[in-house]
């Protein structure tokens, strides 16, 4: 059943590109419609019967590959297949919306369900090298020189990458014989000394780490999401959709060595220093899409700190974070693209006016924008709530703090975009599907944070109640934060000079290269003297 | 334990695999990337098609069981990462043909263009 997933996008786009009619178009629209359902039954099967298992070719379970379907990965899987929805929207009218770029952006789909259902870590390697293919054919499908630089580097990186993987499962193999997460994670139990697993755990987890674009290794990201050229659709779903297939791998795999190896405060300071990091990046860039992608590192990391607070809410209010930013992250890349698409520049000092040029669009950012800075009501607030209540430590408040006022920083120059005068005079034409997109994602981001305790007892199981009062006191340190970035940015960064530098290191392949061997020697020294 | 006994597939391929990867942390050319990267992917199959294996095993084919056969899955499973790292490799080569000749690149640049966010 759940073999689906994977299939179905892969036949439909197949489809697309032999018939390689434009009237075919209102198909795919059909067939999202029913993939969605599709997942909602499989969801509501999840959220009864328990997890659902799908063994290939009908062996024993743990000696077939597997799909496996448990209350985090259909809540993935769920949330894919909806936003891909609202991206295929976007794209209707597009002039790249032809056959092969469906083909393309449908395989995607189905492969980023395979890497949340499988079991197999096998087909988690395979997965993961299709995947690079697909999404550096996307990223370079305009062939403009630059693009076609920045999906070469993203490519060879994540291909390299992932032999570190497959050299960590051959070495689990040799030890245990067995390919299956659900399995090896008992048989942990039997290992007498966690030293055996020191080096495939550290091989697998440099993968996973550049997948997720923690510290060292986030040179690509920024490449890759942010190239100029690539269509808003996809910096969209790499930004929102495909980069939580790494956080996701990362909370299985964690999962899986947690009888033997123990980790979590290690990366939770990776996340905190990546979210820094990120935001620091981020301030120096000129372009709005660069900035979106420095501050999906920033998030990311913020994800990753939650992930790893050893508390139960910290970790499904990382959950429910991905979720936000998926919606918020996406929102932005898709207005961003209508946005240059309609002044012809992407620097963020030159863009003005969008509340007098496109209304509906500044609605849809200023929405994404409440958002991702975590005001009240909006979904932001509730999965940083979430992750704050994660720990009593008062460090650890300080260190969320920071993190929000770097990301309000910047985010205060991205919003000087709606405000000011206009270049031209009268309303700007856009097109209507992608507006209709745009806002809906917009609006989503309002929505779910307005019901966020009713979702994550729906989506999570998780039951979290919001005191009121300590909400309205996050409200009032969000409007201090808010003052003190407008304070900021007037003071310092709209000046340049140090930040911008700052913004524009950036390491070779090379050196891409040797962070991760650095990474992998760290990961070891720490695994051999901590443990 | 005799020197010569280091020497088995396992540790040519992890030795195999690190030799690729400083290949990768040094060499700036794009071509010597892909060689680097080959180099690597091979051993990675060297070590796979040498784990779990002892001499007296037999390949599991037939009905009849001389002698306990050998583990299978290793070698199936490169069969199919050999396919990908073939596909890999291709792919890697045509973005680099396509890039050389359309700008006459074959090095990684020191610095990332930012006319992007110029114009």
């Amino acid at each position: 059943m759940l073999g689906i997933f994977v299939l179905a996008p892969i036949l439909m786009g197949a489809l697309t590109v032999i018939f390689q009619k434009k009237s075919l178009t209102p198909l795919i629209y059909m067939f999202q419609a029913a993939y969605i359902a599709f997942s909602f039954y499989i969801f509501f099967l999840v959220k009864e019967n328990g997890p659902q298992v799908w063994n290939v070719g009908g062996y024993q379970d743990g000696l077939s590959m597997s799909l496996y379907a448990d209350s985090l990965s259909i809540f993935m899987v769920l949330m894919t297949a909806v936003f891909y929805m609202a991206f295929l929207v976007f794209a209707k009218n597009a002039e790249y919306f032809e056959a092969k770029f469906q083909f393309l952006y449908l395989v995607l789909q189905g492969l980023m369900m395979g890497l949340f259902l499988t079991s197999d870590l096998f087909n988690i390697f395979i997965f993961l090298e299709v995947s690079t293919v697909v999404v550096s054919i996307l990223i370079m499908y305009n062939k403009e020189k630059q693009a076609i630089y920045d999906g070469m580097i993203y490519f060879f990186v994540n291909v390299i990458g992932t032999s570190f993987l497959l050299l960590g499962i051959g070495m689990l193999y040799r030890t245990f014989g067995l390919l299956d997460i659900r399995f090896l994670s008992e048989a942990m139990h039997l290992l007498e000394s966690p030293s055996a697993v020191f080096l495939p755990y550290a091989l697998m987890m440099v993968t996973v780490s550049l997948k997720t674009a923690v510290t060292p290794l986030f040179s690509w990201l920024p490449k890759a999401h942010g190239t100029p050229s690539a269509p808003p659709v996809v910096s969209a779903v790499l930004s929102g959709l495909y980069i939580k297939s790494g956080v996701y791998l990362f909370i299985r795999f964690s999962q899986m060595f947690l009888p033997v190896i123990d980790m979590h405060v290690f990366f939770f300071w990776i996340g905190f220093l990546t979210a820094v990091v990120g935001f620091v990046m981020a301030l120096g860039q000129h372009d709005i899409k660069l900035i979106l992608a420095y501050h999906t590192v920033s998030q990311v990391g913020l994800i990753m700190m939650g992930v790893n607070m050893a508390s139960e809410i910290a970790f499904w209010g990382a959950v429910y974070h991905i979720f936000s930013h998926a919606i918020f992250k996406s929102t932005l890349f898709l207005t961003a693209g209508i946005i240059y698409e309609e002044y012809g520049t992407r620097n963020v000092y030159r863009i003005r006016g969008l509340f007098k040029r496109m209304p509906w669009v500044a609605v849809a950012t200023a929405l994404a924008i409440l958002g991702i800075t975590g005001a009240p009501f909006f979904n932001g607030s509730i999965s940083k709530y979430m992750i704050a209540h994660g720990s009593h430590d008062y460090g650890v408040t300080l260190m969320l703090n920071l993190i929000n006022l770097g990301t309000s920083m910047s985010f205060v120059k991205y919003a000087t975009m709606l405000f000011g005068p206009s270049p031209k005079e009268g309303k700007a034409k856009t097109d209507l599907w992608a507006t209709v997109a745009a806002m809906a994602m917009g609006f989503t981001s309002l929505l779910t944070g307005l019901f966020a305790e009713g979702l994550t007892e729906f989506l999570f199981n998780f039951e979290v109640h919001v005191v009121v009062e300590e909400y309205v006191q996050k409200g009032f340190v969000y409007v201090l934060m808010l003052i003190a970035g407008i304070a900021f940015y007037n003071g310092i960064i709209k000046h340049g000079g140090l930040i911008t530098r700052i913004g524009h290191i950036e390491l070779t392949f090379n050196g891409i290269i040797t962070s991760m061997v650095g990474y992998l020697i760290v990961l070891i020294a720490f695994l051999s003297l901590v443990l | 334990m005799k020197p010569l006994n280091l020497i088995t597939g396992e540790t040519v391929g992890i030795l195999l695999f690190f030799i690729g990867l400083y290949g990768l942390m040094t060499k700036k050319t794009i071509v010597k990337t892909i060689m680097s990267m080959s180099i690597m992917q091979a051993g990675i199959y060297l070590f796979y098609i040498t784990i779990n294996y002892s001499p007296d095993t037999v390949p599991p084919i037939g009905q009849s069981r001389e002698a306990a056969f050998a583990d299978p899955v290793p070698s199936a499973l490169m069969i199919t990462a050999i396919v990908i790292g073939i596909g890999v490799t291709a792919i890697g080569l045509t973005m680099f043909m396509h890039y050389k000749q359309q700008h006459g690149i074959t090095h990684w640049s020191r610095n990332r263009n930012q006319q992007g966010s110029e114009h």
